[in-house]
């Protein structure tokens, strides 16, 4: 009885198709077969092109049998269809492959799975959050191979060589500001790209790069699922959550590999919030550096940021809750060639990327000096940077950060160099600064993915929600007495 | 230019691919979902020369996500003289489904095994012969990651092109 009825299922699906394919008068590119095939499990964008494409009583037709073999099946056409082109693979697997598993699972698989264990995969986490974010690029990078380089090549060589040139070959004072000036284009703009960025951007994707050939970034998203869902993100978003970590703008583009329309929106707010890039996340680093409890805290108040909005745009943001589908690649051993490719073609885009941006920067800064619109933005700036209980030189380092992140991050650097702060006010800088509006590469990014209202409504947020934070954290450190 | 269009799943190795084919460098990782934009270059592949095309991963013609649809409609739009399917050898059974859709769909699909020399540590034995009889398209194996198969690759290519001219 029960194959009887398989078979008699069987030919209405094929009867159905038989006739959509002779209702079917254009040419798609594709066999009529497919089309036909797609029209039966329900796709939009195929049955739109077909009504597009065919006289309107034809796609009527089509309309009817397609509704009429849906009618004839309990379960959905697209997974019956599945099924038995699954069957049809086995069939065809069972001839050609001869398989001979090795039963003792391998060395890789067991690494593999303790990765991806709560219990043991958190702490692992930790450990390479550690010794290659916090040590590697924080201390190492952004320590003393930029120590080596501001120091040594550019406040001793460099600077002083520059200045005297221009000194002597610019007579005005106004012109020489450009290029040798307190935000000078060689001063300001060439030290903080090739002194600060490049070798924190360099040290953290050789970090990230090496990570990434061993396979663990899948697992990580395994591990983080669970969390992710609960703000209405599967751990599919690690990926560019992660990638965030690199570039925001660059993980912006590649939330499009996620499904529903519902994630790409809380992953972009969260990417544009709460992800520091890396030349950023390298300078707050090492600004944190030797202020331990400040940097729990700054992790702390950063992490709770991430999940507090994440939580409140699911709740928010219309849609269901995602499921959870990836490859998981083996494990292996990195290779150097790999590593080494991945570094240098990241390092080359970012930094061609970077470095007339900074120059720019310095450009902007400079007319805006001559016609005192620089002045003035600092001086509102200083508004909110003194109810954070901040220098007002800090106001600086945050007009930065409207063209760059890392830019931002930058100044921050030099003020905390000149000992402008103490430890609640470097704190309560950082907190701000991580959480400070996306760079303009990251915004046209959002602008250009998600749309223009979208775009400009999640910069807004960000700037008012930003100083919020950084006005919370530094009134609970006066109310508490903390002092770091 | 004739143009050969390279799709598969995601992390299974067709930017490392499209890099062999062309000299190009694409950013290749070990994690899926890498590629977003489509990728062109350029192939000398006997005395003709062809446009290949890089695309998303996709793990069905019934596009889930935005990728997928990306890589779909450069299918339909793009009226590829050869498409390789890439897969993993060692999940062929999960893989092969995409074949029998592109080959439903009429598509010039040539089947390429990639990854083969995991599928034989772990003790698979493919009989490329029997898939090929089954499939009626050309199958190749690989390992992008070391180069080989990739002149079989070719050959196979060059000899398939010529026949659907």
């Amino acid at each position: 009885m029960h194959e009887e009825r398989c078979n008699i299922s069987y030919d209405i699906l094929e009867i159905s198709l038989e006739k959509i394919e002779s209702l079917l008068g254009s040419d798609y590119g594709i066999s009529k077969r497919a089309i036909g095939l797609l029209l039966l499990q329900g796709d939009d964008d195929i049955a739109s092109l077909v009504r597009s494409k065919e006289a309107v009583d034809f796609y009527a037709k089509i309309e009817g049998i397609v509704k009429e073999a849906r009618a004839h099946y309990h379960e959905p056409l697209a997974y019956i269809i599945a099924l038995r082109r699954q069957e049809e693979t086995n069939r065809i697997v069972s001839g050609a492959v001869e398989a001979s598993p090795k039963t003792k699972l391998s060395f890789r698989e067991k690494l593999s799975r303790i990765m991806i264990n709560p219990i043991t995969g958190l702490p692992i986490l930790l450990l390479i959050l550690y010794y290659g974010l916090y040590k590697f690029v924080g201390r190492f990078g952004a320590g003393i191979v930029v120590d080596f380089i501001e120091k040594n090549i550019f406040e001793k060589n460099i600077n002083p060589w520059i200045t005297r040139i221009f000194s002597a070959i610019i007579p005005v004072h106004m012109l020489r500001d450009l290029f040798v000036g307190e935000y000078g284009v060689i001063t300001l703009g060439i030290r903080y790209a090739v002194a600060l960025i490049l070798p924190i951007v360099t040290t953290f994707f050789i970090a990230f790069a090496i990570i990434e050939d061993t396979g663990y970034l899948p697992r990580l998203a395994l591990l983080i699922d669970r969390l992710f869902k609960k703000i209405g993100l599967t751990g599919r978003a690690v990926i560019p959550m992660v990638l965030g970590l690199g570039c925001d703008t660059m993980a912006t583009m590649v939330t499009r590999t996620l499904p529903t329309k519902r994630e790409r929106i809380i992953a972009t707010i969260l990417l544009a919030l709460a992800i520091p890039c890396s030349a950023q996340l390298g300078v707050i680093l090492s600004l944190l550096e030797g202020n331990f409890h400040g940097l729990w805290i700054w992790g702390g108040i950063v992490g709770l940021v991430f999940l507090l909005i994440g939580f409140l745009s699911s709740m928010i943001l219309p849609g269901d809750a995602p499921s959870f589908y990836m490859e998981i690649p083996p494990l292996r051993f990195p290779k150097l060639s790999n590593v080494f490719v991945k570094t240098y073609t990241r390092v080359q885009w970012y930094f061609t990327e970077v470095f007339p941006m900074f120059i720019l920067a310095s450009l902007l800064i400079w007319v805006g000096q001559l016609s005192g619109l620089f002045n003035a933005s600092v001086k509102i700036l200083e508004y909110p940077i003194r109810w954070m209980g901040l220098p007002k030189e800090a106001a600086v380092a945050f007009l930065f950060g409207f063209f760059r992140r890392d830019y931002g991050a930058a100044g921050l650097y030099d003020i905390k160099k000149a000992g402008l702060f103490n430890g609640n006010q470097l704190v309560v800088a950082c907190v701000t600064l991580t959480l400070f509006l996306p760079c303009i590469a990251q915004f046209l990014m959002n602008v250009k993915e998600r749309g223009a209202k979208t775009g400009v409504a999640i910069s807004v947020f960000i700037l008012f929600f930003s100083f919020s934070v950084g006005f919370a954290v530094n009134l609970i450190f006066n109310l508490l007495k903390v002092h770091l | 230019m004739r143009k050969i269009t390279i799709v598969g799943s995601p992390n299974v190795g067709k930017s490392l691919l499209f890099n062999r084919l062309t000299g190009a460098y694409v950013t290749v990782s070990n994690y899926p979902g890498t590629t977003v934009e489509v990728s062109r270059g350029k192939t000398r592949i006997g005395a003709e020369e062809f446009e290949v095309i890089d695309t998303p991963g996709m793990y069905s013609l019934l596009p889930i996500s935005e990728e997928e649809r990306v890589a779909r409609d450069m299918l339909i739009d793009e009226k590829p003289s050869v498409v390789i399917h890439i897969i993993d050898a060692k999940n062929v059974e999960r893989m092969l489904p995409l074949t029998l859709q592109l080959i439903e769909a009429g598509l010039p699909v040539v089947l390429v095994l990639n990854i083969m020399d995991e599928a034989e540590r772990i003790g698979m034995k493919i009989d490329l012969r029997h898939l090929e009889r089954e499939l009626r398209v050309p199958v190749v194996a690989t390992v992008s990651t070391t180069g080989r198969g990739i002149d079989i690759l070719k050959g196979k290519v060059e000899e398939y092109a010529r026949r659907k001219m």
